[in-house]
Parts: C-alpha cells; sequence; structure tokens
C-alpha cells in the first residue's frame, strides 16, 4: 500500500470520527455532552471490533472503552441473527459496555454493496436513566439497580424501522424525558454522518483500497506502539494502591497490578485486586483495560488511537473483583477505581522508565454535591463540585495546580456564577499551600475551599485519598493526603468515613472545607536546586520549615528583608543527609 | 477623500497598502520588521513609499495593525504587576478553572503572568447582587499601598469578587491606591470587563496591566517618529475586534489589540467576499507557521467573547474569531512511528527556514515542496522571503532523503507532502463550519497570506468549497484590513437575570447607558465618522446552561419579543427548543461603530476577455510534469478568464490553479476560481 494514500485515508477516517464527535457535540440538549463534551465515537472493524478511528472531540474515559463495548456487542449480535442494514443497537450493561449506566451506546452497521463494511459507535452520557438518584451518581447503592435501568443490547431500529415500545421504555422511566429522547434521536442522527464520510471514501478509492488501507494502519499503528513498548527494560514490575473504603463498609480496598514486560508485549495482571466493594466504587473489566490505555497515552501522547495499537497488550482481571466487577455490582462511583487503576498503571511504570513517567496525580474526582430548594423561588437545585488538585512532578519539570482528572476535560464552576445559581458562598478557593509531594521537581499543590451555606441543603461528598495520599516516585515523596471537614449543628468534624459523606443536611452558615491532594513528587528532594525551593518559599508553595527538613535548604529570615539562603549551613545539611 | 495608508507589522515582514481612494491598492510594499523597535521597520515602510513619489502632505490617514502586545504576552515582557483581590481569592489567577494544558500527556504548568508573592488580599467582600457585605477598610488598603511602594511595581491590578455588579469597592481601593502613589498604572477589573467569572475577569485585567505600560510607551514613540518624519494627522490601530481605536490612547485599550493582525485580514477578506457577492465565507490566512481560518456570515467575522492567549490565560473581549493549526510554508515533513508522512505543526521558522532558503536548513518543509514542484519560481522569489534566488538543490536534497525512506521520487515526495498540509487545512477548515451547524459547501473560500495562494485550490478542491476568492493583494491582505476598517467599540455588563424580570424600561435603560458609553469613546477619538452604527445583543440561555447564544435586541423590547428572539436564535443554531425552561439574560452587548468616509463598490459584472498572452510557460508538477501557463497578476483586468494548470504570479504571493480549475477576474480584480 502506497504511504501516501495511507497518510491520506488515515487522515480521512480520522476526520470522519471528528465529525461524528462535533455533530453530537452540537445537536445534544444536554449540557453534558454539549459543553463538558461527555461523548464519544468511532468506526470499527466489523468481524472483530477493532477501533479503526476514534473521534478526538470525546472525552479520554472512552479511549479503549469504545472499542471493547463494541467486540462484546459483536459476539452478542453473531449469536442473534446478525447485523442488517439500517439496523441500530442500543445498549449501557456496564459489564458489557463499561463506565456506568448513565453513558449509553448505540452501535450502526455500515452496508457497501449489500456487504457488512464497518460499524460505527456512538457513546453519550444521558442526564438521567432512572434510579434511586437523579442524575444517576447513587452513593448508597449496594446494586445496579437502585443505579438506574440496565439496557442489554437490543435493537432500537430494525432494518431502518424504530422500536417505539423501547422508547416509550426509556422515556417512562427517565427523568428528563424530553431531554433523553432528543439526546438519543441526535445520537442516532450521527451515524448519518459516518455512512456518509464513508460512502465518500468509498467512491473515492474503492472497497478493496479502502479495506486494505485500513488493515495495513492498523498494522502500522501496532508496530508503532510495539516500538515505544521496545523502550521499556524487560521485566516484572509490581505496584498496589487503596481506596479509602466505599462508603459502607470502612476498610481499604487493594487494587494491585502485575505489570509484564516482555519486548515489544505488554501483561496486565490484576489478580491480587480485592472482591467488588459493597458500595458503587467498583469497575466493569472493560474500564479497567481503557484506563491502563489512557495512562500509556498520557505517557506516549503519539500513540495512534485504533485497534493494532492495543494489540500488544494482554490482561488478567479477575471476575468478581473492584477491577472487573459483575452483576450485580454496584458502578456509579467508578470514577474513584479509575483514579487508583491509573496510578498503578503509573506506578508500575515508574519501576521500569521513571524518566518518562509523571508522579501520580491527585486522584480523586471527589465530588461534593449539594441539593436542595431555592429560598426565593422554592424550585429544586443540584449543585455538582467536583475536586481539582494538583498533577506530579515529571523529570523534566514541576506539577501543575488546580488540574483536572487525567481522564476527564472538565472545568471546575466560576465562584461568582455558583452564586448566582445557588444559595451558598465560597469563603476561599484557594491553593493548598506546602501539599505537593516533595522531589527534585515537586508535585503542583492541591486546591483548599471553603463552602457556606445560606439555605438549608443536603450535601453529599464522595472522593478518596485520605488515607492513602498520591505517592511520589523515583525518591520522591508523597502529596498531602486530601481532608474533609464538615460544620453542622454547630460542631466541626471530619465525616466518619472521612473522603465520603451521605446525606448531610447543612443550615444557614454552616459550610464543607475541602483539601484537595496535591501531586507526587518526582526525584530526592535535596536535589532540588537551593535557588529554586527558595523561591518555592517566596511564592508560599513550601513553607521554610519544609524547605529544611524536607529539601535541606536553609533559608534565613530576617526583618524588613527579602528571605535568602544560607549557604554554609544548606550545604552542611545536605552533605550530612 | 485623503490619502490613507494600511500597514500590518508582523513578525517577519511589515507590509503596506496605500490607497489614494479608501479601497484600490495604488502601491503596495513589504519590508523586514524590526522586532527590537517595531516602529522603526514601519517608519521604512513609509520612507520607500516616499521613494514612489508618493508626497507626505498627501497621507490623510495612517491605519496600523501590530503583533507587539501578542509577542509580551507570549514572551512574558511586560509591566511588573501587582494583584489585589477579595480575602481568599488571590491565587484565582493562578489556580484558573480546573483544567490542564495538553488533552493527552500530563505535563506542562501554569505560569501566571503575577506572581504568587505579588498577590495580595483585603478583607472586603460584595455578594452576587451588588449589595456590600464587607466594606473595604481604607486603612488596610492604605498599609497594603505603602508595602507595594517597596515592591518595585509598575501597574496595579485590583478584582474583587462581583465587582461587575457593584464596582464600589474596586474604585475606592483605586483611589486611595492612586493617593499612596500616582504613578501606578491602576487597572480595576470592572473597567476593563464588566461581566462575572472572576478567573476570567481578572485574567483580563492582568493582561491590560501587563501591556499597558509598554503599549503606551510604544505608541507615543510612534507617533513621535511619525511626526518627526513629517506626518501628523491621524494615526489609528486596529483592536481584535476587527475595529479601529486612536492610537493616542493606546495604553487604554491595550487587552484589544492583541490579535491586530489577524483582525485585520479577516476583516478585509470580509469586505472583500460581500463586494464580490458571497454573503457567506471562510477566510483563510496562510504563512510561514500557520493557518488562520475565520468565518464570515452576511458580511459579519463571527466575533467571540473571548480567547486564550495561552494556557491558563483568558482574554475576555470581543474579538474576530481567529482558529490557528500549525501549517503554513515552513511546516516540516517528517515520518512518524507509523512510518506514515506527517507536516507540522513543527516549522523551521524564519530561522534556519526552509531548505532553499539557504540558511542552514536540512528538513523538507512545505516550501520546499512548492519549490521542487516549480509552484514557486526559485528565480523570482518575491513574496516569500527577501532572497534573490532559491536553492532549488538543497530543497531537492531534503525532500529526496525523505522519500528515500517512503520509497518515493523527489517529485512524489514533494506531492505528498502538499497532499498531507492540504488534507490538514481542509479539515480544519471544515470543522470549523461544522463546528456551527453549517454546511461547508455552502461557502466561498478567500484565501490570503503569502502561502495562501499556492494551497487554496487544493483546499477548495477537498472541501468541496465551489469558489475560492483570491484578493488583489493577497500577501497584504492585513494592510488593507487596516485602511477599509471603521471604528469599533463593544460595551457589555452581566445581569444575570430571568429574562422575565427585564421589563422594557429596564432593558432601554441599560441599553442606552451602553450606547452612551460607546458614542462617548468614538467621540473622544476624534475621528470623522460618516455615520454612527448601535447594535444591541443579549447574551442567553436556557435557565441551568452554561454556555450562551448572541441574540440581537433592541430597545424598547419587553421580555416576549426578547424570548421570541432567543427561540428563533436557538432554533436556527440547534434545530430545536426546550420548551418549558425559562430563559436568562446573562449578559447585554452594545456594539457602536463609527463607520468611516468610503463607497461601497457595487460594479456590474465585466465581459469576458478573450484569451490572455502569459508572460511565459514552465513546467509546473501536477502529478506529472505540465506545461503550464505563468501569467503577471498585473497584466490581469476585470474578464480575464484563464484555464488550469497554470501559475499567477504577482509581488507578493504565487497564485495555483489547479488543472480542471478555471479563474475569472471579477470587477473587484478578485480572481475567482472554480472548478471547470
Amino acid at each position: 500500500m502506497d504511504p501516501v494514500t495511507l497518510a491520506v485515508v488515515r487522515g480521512a477516517l480520522e476526520q470522519i470520527a471528528d465529525e461524528m464527535d462535533q455533530h453530537l457535540i452540537h445537536a445534544a440538549l444536554s449540557p453534558i455532552i454539549s459543553e463538558t463534551n461527555d461523548c464519544a465515537h468511532g468506526i470499527f472493524l466489523p468481524d472483530t471490533g477493532e477501533t479503526v478511528a476514534q473521534g478526538r472531540f470525546g472525552l479520554p474515559v472512552f479511549l479503549a472503552n469504545m472499542q471493547f463495548t463494541v467486540q462484546n456487542l459483536v459476539e452478542h449480535v453473531r449469536a442473534h441473527g446478525g447485523f442488517s442494514p439500517g439496523d441500530v443497537w442500543i445498549l449501557n450493561d456496564p459489564y458489557l459496555s463499561g463506565t456506568h449506566l448513565q453513558d449509553v451506546v448505540l452501535v450502526a452497521p455500515h452496508f457497501v454493496d449489500e456487504e457488512l463494511f464497518a460499524l460505527l459507535a456512538s457513546t453519550g452520557h444521558w442526564m438521567d436513566i432512572g434510579g434511586s438518584v437523579p442524575g444517576g451518581w447513587a452513593p448508597a447503592a449496594q446494586d445496579i439497580h437502585t443505579e438506574g435501568i440496565l439496557i442489554p443490547p437490543c435493537k432500537l431500529y430494525e432494518a431502518g424501522r424504530l422500536n417505539d415500545g423501547l422508547v416509550s421504555m426509556f422515556t417512562g422511566n427517565v427523568r428528563l424525558p424530553d431531554q433523553i429522547r432528543g439526546d438519543m434521536f441526535a445520537m442516532a442522527n450521527v451515524f448519518h454522518v459516518g455512512q456518509r464520510g464513508l460512502d465518500a471514501l468509498v467512491a473515492r478509492y474503492g472497497r478493496e483500497t479502502l479495506s486494505d488501507c485500513i488493515a495495513a494502519l492498523n498494522d502500522r499503528s501496532e508496530r508503532q506502539m510495539r516500538s515505544y513498548i521496545e523502550e521499556i527494560p524487560d521485566g516484572v514490575y509490581e505496584y498496589e494502591d487503596f481506596m479509602d473504603n466505599d462508603g459502607i463498609v470502612d476498610a481499604p480496598i487493594r487494587v494491585a497490578l502485575k505489570l509484564t514486560v516482555r519486548g515489544d508485549n505488554l501483561h496486565f495482571d490484576f489478580t491480587g485486586s480485592d472482591p467488588a466493594a459493597r458500595g458503587p466504587l467498583n469497575l466493569a473489566r472493560s474500564t479497567t483495560q481503557s484506563t491502563c490505555f489512557i495512562a500509556l497515552k498520557h505517557i506516549f501522547a503519539e500513540v495512534p488511537v485504533n485497534g493494532g495499537a492495543f494489540r500488544p497488550t494482554a490482561f488478567d482481571i479477575p471476575e468478581g473483583s473492584v477491577v472487573a466487577a459483575s452483576y450485580p455490582s454496584p458502578v456509579s462511583g467508578y470514577l474513584e477505581p479509575i483514579g487508583r487503576v491509573f496510578d498503578v498503571v503509573i506506578g508500575a511504570l515508574s519501576l521500569a522508565i521513571p524518566d518518562r513517567v509523571p508522579a501520580p496525580a491527585f486522584g480523586t474526582v471527589g465530588v461534593i454535591t449539594a441539593g436542595g430548594r431555592q429560598p426565593d423561588t422554592g424550585d429544586y437545585f443540584v449543585a455538582v463540585f467536583p475536586y481539582p488538585g494538583g498533577y506530579g512532578g515529571y523529570s523534566g519539570g514541576d506539577g501543575l495546580v488546580n488540574g483536572t482528572p487525567p481522564v476527564s476535560m472538565a472545568n471546575f464552576m466560576s465562584i461568582e456564577a455558583s452564586e448566582h445559581r445557588y444559595p451558598l458562598q465560597f469563603d476561599e478557593y484557594a491553593l493548598r499551600e506546602n501539599s505537593g509531594g516533595a522531589g527534585t521537581f515537586r508535585g503542583g499543590c492541591g486546591t483548599q475551599y471553603r463552602i457556606r451555606t445560606l439555605s438549608e441543603m443536603t450535601i453529599s461528598v464522595l472522593g478518596d485519598r485520605q488515607d492513602h495520599p498520591p505517592f511520589g516516585i523515583a525518591g520522591g515523596h508523597a502529596a498531602a493526603p486530601s481532608r474533609l471537614v464538615i460544620k453542622a449543628d454547630g460542631r466541626e468534624e471530619r465525616p466518619p468515613m472521612r473522603s465520603k459523606v451521605q446525606k448531610t443536611v447543612l443550615s444557614p452558615d454552616d459550610w464543607v472545607y475541602a483539601q484537595t491532594p496535591g501531586g507526587g513528587g518526582f526525584g530526592d528532594p535535596t536535589e532540588r536546586a537551593p535557588d529554586t525551593v527558595l523561591e518555592d518559599v517566596e511564592m508560599g508553595y513550601i513553607t521554610i520549615e519544609a524547605a529544611r527538613d524536607t529539601y535541606k535548604v536553609v533559608i534565613r529570615e530576617t526583618a524588613d528583608r527579602p528571605l535568602r539562603i544560607d549557604t554554609g549551613a544548606t550545604e552542611t545539611l545536605r552533605a550530612s543527609d | 477623500m485623503a490619502d490613507v495608508v494600511g500597514i500590518d507589522v508582523g513578525g517577519t515582514f511589515t507590509d503596506l497598502f496605500y490607497s489614494e481612494d479608501g479601497i484600490n491598492p495604488h502601491r503596495i510594499l513589504k519590508v523586514p520588521s524590526t522586532p527590537h523597535d517595531p516602529s522603526e521597520g514601519l517608519l521604512d515602510a513609509l520612507d520607500r513609499l516616499h521613494e514612489t513619489g508618493v508626497r507626505k502632505e498627501a497621507l490623510g490617514l495612517i491605519l496600523h495593525g501590530t503583533t507587539i502586545a501578542t509577542n509580551a504576552v507570549i514572551e512574558r515582557v511586560g509591566a511588573r504587576c501587582a494583584l489585589v483581590t477579595t480575602k481568599g481569592f488571590r491565587d484565582v489567577l493562578e489556580l484558573g478553572r480546573r483544567d490542564r494544558p495538553h488533552f493527552y500527556g500530563l505535563t506542562d504548568k501554569q505560569n501566571p503572568l503575577i506572581a504568587r508573592n505579588l498577590r495580595f488580599e483585603i478583607g472586603e467582600r460584595m455578594t452576587h447582587r451588588g449589595e456590600v457585605q464587607k466594606a473595604v477598610d481604607g486603612e488596610e488598603v492604605r498599609r497594603l499601598a505603602k508595602h507595594l511602594k517597596k515592591l518595585n511595581i509598575e501597574a496595579v491590578v485590583v478584582s474583587y469578587l462581583h465587582s461587575y455588579a457593584n464596582a464600589g469597592h474596586e474604585e475606592e481601593t483605586a483611589r486611595i491606591l492612586r493617593e499612596v502613589n500616582p504613578d501606578w498604572e491602576i487597572v480595576v477589573s470592572s473597567a476593563i470587563n464588566r461581566e462575572y467569572y472572576e478567573f476570567e475577569r481578572t485574567s483580563t485585567a492582568a493582561i491590560q496591566a501587563f501591556l499597558q505600560p509598554l503599549i503606551k510607551q510604544y505608541a507615543s514613540r510612534l507617533l513621535e517618529r511619525l511626526e518627526k518624519w513629517g506626518f501628523d494627522r491621524r494615526t489609528l490601530v486596529m483592536q481584535s475586534n476587527g475595529g479601529l481605536t486612536p492610537a493616542e490612547r493606546l495604553g487604554d485599550k491595550a487587552a484589544h489589540i492583541v490579535r491586530s493582525g489577524p483582525a485585520a485580514g479577516v476583516t478585509a477578506a470580509a469586505r472583500i467576499a460581500a463586494e464580490a457577492g458571497f454573503d457567506r465565507a471562510i477566510t483563510g490566512d496562510m504563512g510561514g507557521t500557520s493557518f488562520d481560518v475565520a468565518v464570515v456570515i452576511d458580511g459579519e467575522p463571527e466575533i467571540t467573547p473571548s480567547t486564550n492567549l495561552d494556557f491558563r490565560m483568558p482574554l475576555r473581549v470581543s474579538m474576530i474569531n481567529v482558529h490557528t493549526i500549525g501549517a503554513g510554508g515552513g511546516s516540516i515533513a517528517s515520518i512518524d512511528r507509523a512510518g506514515l508522512l506527517v507536516v507540522g505543526p513543527r516549522s523551521a521558522r524564519a530561522r534556519p527556514g526552509p531548505a532553499c532558503f539557504g540558511h542552514g536548513g536540512t528538513e523538507p518543509t512545505v516550501t520546499d515542496a512548492n519549490v521542487v514542484l516549480s509552484r514557486i519560481n526559485a528565480e523570482d522569489p518575491i513574496g516569500l522571503t527577501n532572497l534573490d534566488r532559491l536553492d532549488v538543490e538543497a530543497a531537492r536534497a531534503a525532500i529526496g532523503s525523505l522519500g528515500e525512506k517512503l520509497g518515493l521520487g523527489v517529485e512524489e515526495t514533494a506531492e505528498a507532502i502538499l497532499t498531507v498540509v492540504n488534507q490538514n487545512m481542509a479539515g480544519r477548515t471544515r470543522l470549523l463550519s461544522i463546528e456551527r451547524g453549517y454546511d461547508p459547501r455552502d461557502f466561498a473560500l478567500v484565501i490570503f497570506g503569502g502561502a495562501g495562494p499556492l494551497h487554496g485550490a487544493a483546499i477548495i478542491r477537498e472541501v468541496g468549497i465551489k469558489t475560492m476568492i483570491v484578493p488583489p493583494a493577497p500577501g497584504v491582505l492585513c494592510a488593507m484590513g487596516c485602511v477599509v476598517a471603521d471604528l469599533r467599540y463593544d460595551i457589555s455588563r452581566t445581569l444575570a437575570r430571568p429574562t422575565q424580570e427585564i421589563t422594557a424600561d429596564a432593558l432601554a435603560a441599560h441599553l442606552d447607558a451602553q450606547e452612551a458609553e460607546g458614542r462617548g469613546q468614538l467621540e473622544e477619538s476624534g475621528v470623522t465618522v460618516r455615520s454612527v452604527l448601535v447594535r444591541h445583543f443579549a447574551e442567553m440561555a436556557y435557565k441551568g446552561q452554561i454556555h450562551t447564544l448572541r441574540v440581537p435586541v433592541e430597545r424598547g423590547w419587553g421580555p416576549e419579543k426578547v424570548d421570541a428572539a432567543f427561540a428563533k436564535a436557538y432554533r436556527s443554531e440547534f434545530g430545536n427548543l426546550l420548551d418549558g425552561i425559562p430563559t436568562a439574560i446573562v449578559s447585554l452587548r452594545t456594539v457602536v461603530e463609527g463607520q468611516r468616509n468610503r463607497d461601497h463598490r457595487d460594479l456590474p459584472a465585466p465581459a469576458e476577455k478573450s484569451a490572455l498572452e502569459p508572460a511565459g510557460h514552465r513546467p509546473v508538477y501536477f502529478g506529472g510534469w505540465h506545461d503550464s501557463a505563468i501569467y503577471d497578476r498585473e497584466t490581469f483586468e476585470p474578464g480575464v478568464v484563464v484555464h488550469g494548470p497554470c501559475i499567477v504570479e504577482q509581488a507578493d504571493t504565487t497564485i495555483v490553479i489547479e488543472p480542471g480549475m478555471i479563474g475569472r477576474v471579477d470587477a473587484y480584480d478578485n480572481i475567482l476560481v472554480e472548478i471547470a
């Protein structure tokens, strides 16, 4: 296959997937799709379900998850009569399609000359999926049914005919029927964009050449992926990390990874991870696999997103564990175990290629949810404030502050806008001093904020990383753990489950105070340049005490004079270390 | 009408567009820019103009586009500033709103314009309704001011929470600061951007303060130099919103000129498309390192209320929405790990530049590909560089070594490089219209920039656009944009209230106040305008939505009319309505334009002219060597028709018309290229 045609076809396939993303982002009713791009689109091979191309605008969390979903569906459809022109399949069964019930997947076959040529898929986050709690996050859920309706693979359209009964079943069971209906049809419409794009490519190159190109592109991506893996020294790298608890049982939950690198192959073995949690902090198998790829993609950003790139990897994930939950384990708190899976991949790779790997980020998507009635109108409101936090230091520099989780791109709401929308007020939104992991390259500091209530409301918090802070790598230190204090009933206290709070009622002038973790440190802190340590102290990123005790840099503070390094004392201290 | 001169100072070249009637190009010039002091290059250009016989006294107006503000921000060479905020919020400028620099990759971090040790807090608080919750303690401010005096500060930014709702605290603080040190430049956030979103407003104020002393200085030096040179009439500068503002008060508008050059280009392109009879256009500006695209609907460039100048550095001022990808003449071609050809975003920049420049560059670039395929005339490379001739052998060598790895010959490799870079540009062009819900095939492409007309034909072929418009002077279009622009001021203010609560009287009062402010600025500019155009908009959303939609409104309208206008705009943007959900007016915006005295042309279509004699022929590679006609653009006149494959050469660029395409010169001296 000539390289120019390949380059052009690759660009054209990626463009089709990008345009599918844009069409849904433009057409969706729900802000979660139109404003935070909580969706994904791709083109897949009809027999193997391998990814041909995936759009660049969807969230990282769907990176490889789409392929696993399509592969599971292909198997199902094969046993149920196969794909026919005009069919559109729908599912949200997390044990097949990953993440959580809100992420609904539509898959449509594309036929060329009456022969199945490709599968197109669209994932979109639905704002409500029924179940016990609006929005679908059910902190007290102990089974999947509490979290919402589960859609097994079924046909939304059969040979182009809409299954009205199925649509009524959805709209009859969700809280925002019009919005859900609108989003569902917007997703189904996206397939026209994909089909039009593929038809144009077939017309331009011919079916056979296009198929050959797709096969060649996946082979080349595989080679590309293998070239990165080859740069990782062979070996077995083990790392484990823990979640604080599942919000129901106060016991740590282990996520363990044994990563084996052999030549240009990677083997991820999660044996040794704890059984599924009772509470909703579980991952579906495909999300665990996907998270491993997201971590790789963050380290090797040039890795292409297609099936070839996934080939050099193999997985052992014990069924029924916290990282391969099976029916009926709840999964709506999946973003916390994602953080842990992400970080054990980072941890294991840091043992092999420390210079390529950043230390872990803050690692908790901790969500503070506040709900109640507006004092002036009586309208119901739900406000959601997800944790920001620091990113880890890396061989080229210090970590970011106030980052968004690596699997997400979502922002924190403006403080002024929040105060317009909800009966609450922020006392503070600030950098959390001294919270980044110490290192030659320091982890970014965490964030701290206090939200004060102006009327009665109920708050829930689902966070983590209080008992097990983000670790350092290559000799770097751990970051400060997260911390949560709530003032209610005239008392200020840390909640019993520390990082998790279920439906606590706050009165006016109560507050929630969150301090989020920084990122882990990279490298030995006593090798950080003294001038840089001085600057950290000047900026208030670290204290004078931390400079002396952790970085072994002695800084003198005299009235009305700038801070200065005591070079002699620093040399002595560093030499004695 | 007196003669006008438009001068656009870019990174590499300073372009001059001189017109005796305010629209037709009577001289166009390019001189090297002088980054150490951009006004030097500007004066060089004027000297050159004078040498061509234009009398200094004939010049009535100088209109100027500049990159000085952009460069200062990117290189972080601005004023040493302090920031004063509400207690608890001094870090907002550094923290932003929870994001990261790259979609994939967890490296790099924020680099705030004002470091943490120069950010201070005052124990005041306003509510979101603008009610004082905790008053400003004058003594506390005075103590802080005295402390600041020791810190060698040039400018102080005051940015308090909810100051858009009540600016009292910010103004009081500024007054005390001025008392303590009248030499400080004081910037209060509510005066720069009267809208909510504390991070974005604070960042905008910080950018203004960071630039203000520098821009003030630049403007006064420029005016001084111009006066010495012999020009003492008005000088206006292009703002990012496509409108002009007087140089005398440029310091106050520092944050408004960061996209001066690109805005000028789009303004000119919009005007050209409208005159040529196209109500929808995509403008494409390809230079050495980047390809800038923008959308124009009904002659109006799309305006965005904010942009990011850098990671975590939002700038909230109205500006023309220009999207950039890393595709330019200097974009480097290489082979990725999958063995596939990729072009850009890495660029050879001005130094070493493409291999054919002979400055030591060895990596093959897009320009090298154009040289190898003989699309660019190596013997007469005007419009590209100041070189006498281009080093074809160096270009062939660079491309040849890449081709060996691909198993392709030199010409095939060069053509492959063009194919890939054209696909990148075509893809972005398509997405730009699709993102807005338009069909790209309904647009005309106005192509410009030194490298644009080499690639425009391929872009329209890829995207399916019917017509490419090549303006008379595509290489200096930004300078022309300065000449055709109007004065423009955007005034806005956050309301954040349900539409139903805003009575017709209340709406009219807000709009009148904004209109008066805009007219005031227009009068202060001292520029004679023929007419004043005032337009009002409401930024609206359904309750709960984050993103707003801009809806034209009029004074006298009550809630029902406003809602109806919103419904109309929402339906056309999204194809449906969210019935039953109440709407809110997030902010009101007033655009006051002072239209300058120039005529809109409306010329009849020219009669088709019989065949034009080409200046020569040479083989040019289009999938094989084709003997192609080479035309001199100066010989073109309305009605001329040329057939591809051919090359049209002119002082500031080279135009490629592909095989199977046809070019017609319209009444305005544009070449309209279509697939035959």
